[in-house]
């Protein structure tokens, strides 16, 4: 800049200025790397990897469930259901506030809000809002099968044995 | 203490110990009015104060003391658990056993556990019947709308710095409640699942969430709690003190048109021609010198302004120390008395059943067993925007500064509507929720 930037087009408002412009760009650099920062606070505190229970583990053989077992593994919150050659993975974590449910006659019961489901997870009564979830079940090439909590799939879909 | 105009090394011995005291304390014990002014001045703690406060504030009946309160617990809370700190140790195998060395080798361990416990239960209550005499004498109405924000925002964080407590003894009704909790969490709209694994740093509360909320509890709550009350208080000064009724700033009528006499000049008028001078005598004569800002210099004005103000010193400050010592002595008592419960280890397995929250958040859960997303998340939302917003909608200043005032009939019958429907169904949570959350009675 050759000659001092003059008051009366700073005042003019309408131009642009070369000093308006920056105070422009500096304020949104500024504003930018706070939202930034902010964000990226946001990314570290949400973890990669978890430290507890994998959401991925093994299960054993499928022979180690006789047809029309129905295993909870409470420290997994799943149950393992086997009907015939059909295998499948019913959450036990109970949708209306986490407790865990039980394995009942009809189905499945919650202690904590009396919440009910029938054999499939579907909600028969209390107050939960939604069937319990099905995981994804595969079969692990060392012939033992792997349940994927982070993966639901459709209620019925089952793995044929 | 003059300087000696001859010093010499015994002298300075000999005055030691009281040059010390004097360059602390730099005000003796005050006998004047202007003593009292600068003792309130030139003391750090004590600055925080105004030098002179309004009459109407002092009134025990007008504000019960409750924020005062709130702050002497949050004291208590801060002192007891640095000192508890120096014994827990956040892990999900060590966290229990932590808790049964303090009630059974830690000395005073289990006493301090009460302290903490009792206090952070009186906090919120105090914290929420604060609230409840802002709001019933009008004392958010303009210039204030923005105190009773950040009081809302305190009263969050009170909140939730208790939730997050609740998890660290690591016994059942700390697993469960938290579970609960963060489930309820997880049913806020789009970021409800995100929010609650940010939180509990896994998906199921175990190590990660203890220690997640461990952090919370001593350094991150504590600290954003501290800064908003200093700007609390600070707007308090600034908004000109506690509300009063409009009638107590006016002048009395019947007292005589008060005469400034000023201490000595100011030196505008003094520079000035007698003309000058003159022209600006109506103006001071008018102007209300309160000691806040003039207490140095030569225009220290003490004496007889004409409003109904009291020294801070010793009025403001007995009555502080009194709100302190019943704080105190009410935690205490009931520590001496009453054990904070400990339940027993977690057992992730076995909920207990009802698996119930503190009693606060009772009437949330009690919400939560009709409808999961309404009790849990959309009323408490409405309930908090509509606390955050109604300095903004009642904008009339009437009626500011008294108790149950007329002209407020119908704001203080929402807001008393909205405290009595809470406390019923905190109070059916508590008493007439057993086994399955179905109805028993406590009889």
């Amino acid at each position: 800049m050759k000659t001092p930037a003059k008051p009366a087009i700073e005042e003019s408002g309408d131009a642009v200025t070369r000093r308006r412009a920056l105070s422009w760009l500096s304020g949104f650099g500024l504003f930018g790397s706070l939202i930034i920062t902010a964000f990226s606070n946001l990314i570290y505190i949400k973890p990669r990897a978890t430290y507890g229970q994998p959401n991925r583990f093994s299960i054993g053989k499928p022979e180690d469930f006789p047809s029309g077992a129905r295993v909870s593994l409470d420290t997994r919150r799943v149950c393992i259901v086997r009907d015939g050659d059909k295998i499948a993975a019913i959450s036990t974590t109970c949708t209306h506030l986490g407790c865990i449910v039980s394995v009942s006659e009809t189905g499945f019961a919650c202690p904590c809000h009396g919440s009910r489901y029938d054999q499939d997870g579907n909600v028969t009564g209390g107050p939960a809002p939604k069937a319990l979830p099905w995981f994804q079940v595969s079969l692990a090439p060392n012939g033992e099968i792997e349940v994927d909590k982070d993966t639901e799939i459709e209620q019925g879909n089952y793995l044929r044995v | 203490m003059t300087t000696s105009s001859k010093a010499s090394p015994w002298k300075a011995l000999v005055e030691l110990p009281e040059n010390i005291w004097r360059s602390i304390f730099r005000n003796p014990l005050p006998s004047s009015d202007l003593g009292r002014a600068s003792t309130s001045f030139t003391n750090f703690f004590l600055h925080l104060h105004p030098v002179k406060v309004h009459r109407n504030s002092l009134k025990a009946t007008y504000t019960w003391g409750l924020g005062l309160m709130s702050f002497f617990l949050f004291f208590i809370l801060v002192v007891t658990g640095i000192l508890l700190m120096f014994y827990y140790v956040p892990s999900t195998t060590q966290a229990y056993d932590r808790m049964l060395d303090l009630r059974g080798t830690v000395a005073f361990g289990i006493f301090l556990r009460n302290m903490h416990r009792w206090s952070a239960h009186g906090m919120v209550a105090v914290v929420f019947l604060h609230m409840c005499r802002v709001f019933l004498t009008g004392s958010y109405k303009p210039p204030r709308e923005f105190n009773w924000v950040l009081g809302v925002f305190l009263l969050l964080i009170t909140l939730f710095l208790s939730f997050t407590g609740y998890l660290l003894p690591w016994d059942q009704l700390a697993f469960w409640a938290i579970t609960v909790g963060t489930s309820i969490a997880s049913y806020a709209p789009l970021v409800g699942k995100q929010m609650k694994f940010i939180l509990l740093g896994d998906s199921t509360v175990g190590q990660e969430a203890l220690l997640r909320f461990y952090v919370l509890h001593v350094a991150v709550l504590p600290a954003v709690l501290s800064l908003l009350v200093a700007i609390h208080f600070w707007r308090i000064r600034k908004d000109g003190g506690l509300s009063r009724p409009e009638e107590e700033d006016a002048f009395p009528a019947e007292a005589a048109p008060v005469k400034l006499e000023l201490v000595q000049a100011p030196a505008v008028v003094m520079a000035s021609s007698p003309a000058a001078a003159a022209a600006v005598e109506p103006v001071l004569q008018k102007r209300h010198y309160g000691i806040q800002g003039l207490v140095r210099g030569p225009f220290t004005k003490v004496g007889n302004v004409p409003d109904r103000s009291e020294f801070a010193w010793p009025n403001l400050f007995m009555a502080e120390l009194l709100v302190f010592l019943i704080t105190v002595a009410g935690v205490l008592v009931v520590s001496l008395f009453f054990n904070a419960p400990l339940e027993q280890p977690v057992n992730v397995m076995h909920p207990p059943n009802p698996a119930k929250a503190p009693w606060y958040f009772l009437g949330l859960q009690e919400q939560v067993s009709y409808s999961a997303f309404w009790g849990g998340v959309g009323i408490p939302t409405i309930e908090v925007l509509l606390l955050l917003i109604v300095p903004y909608i009642d904008r009339k200043i009437a009626g500011v500064g008294r108790w149950f005032a007329r002209e407020r009939l119908l704001a203080n019958f929402l807001f008393l509507t909205f405290v009595i429907v809470n406390i019923i169904l905190i109070i059916i949570g508590t008493f007439f929720r057993g086994p399955n959350w179905e109805f028993v009675s406590p009889w």
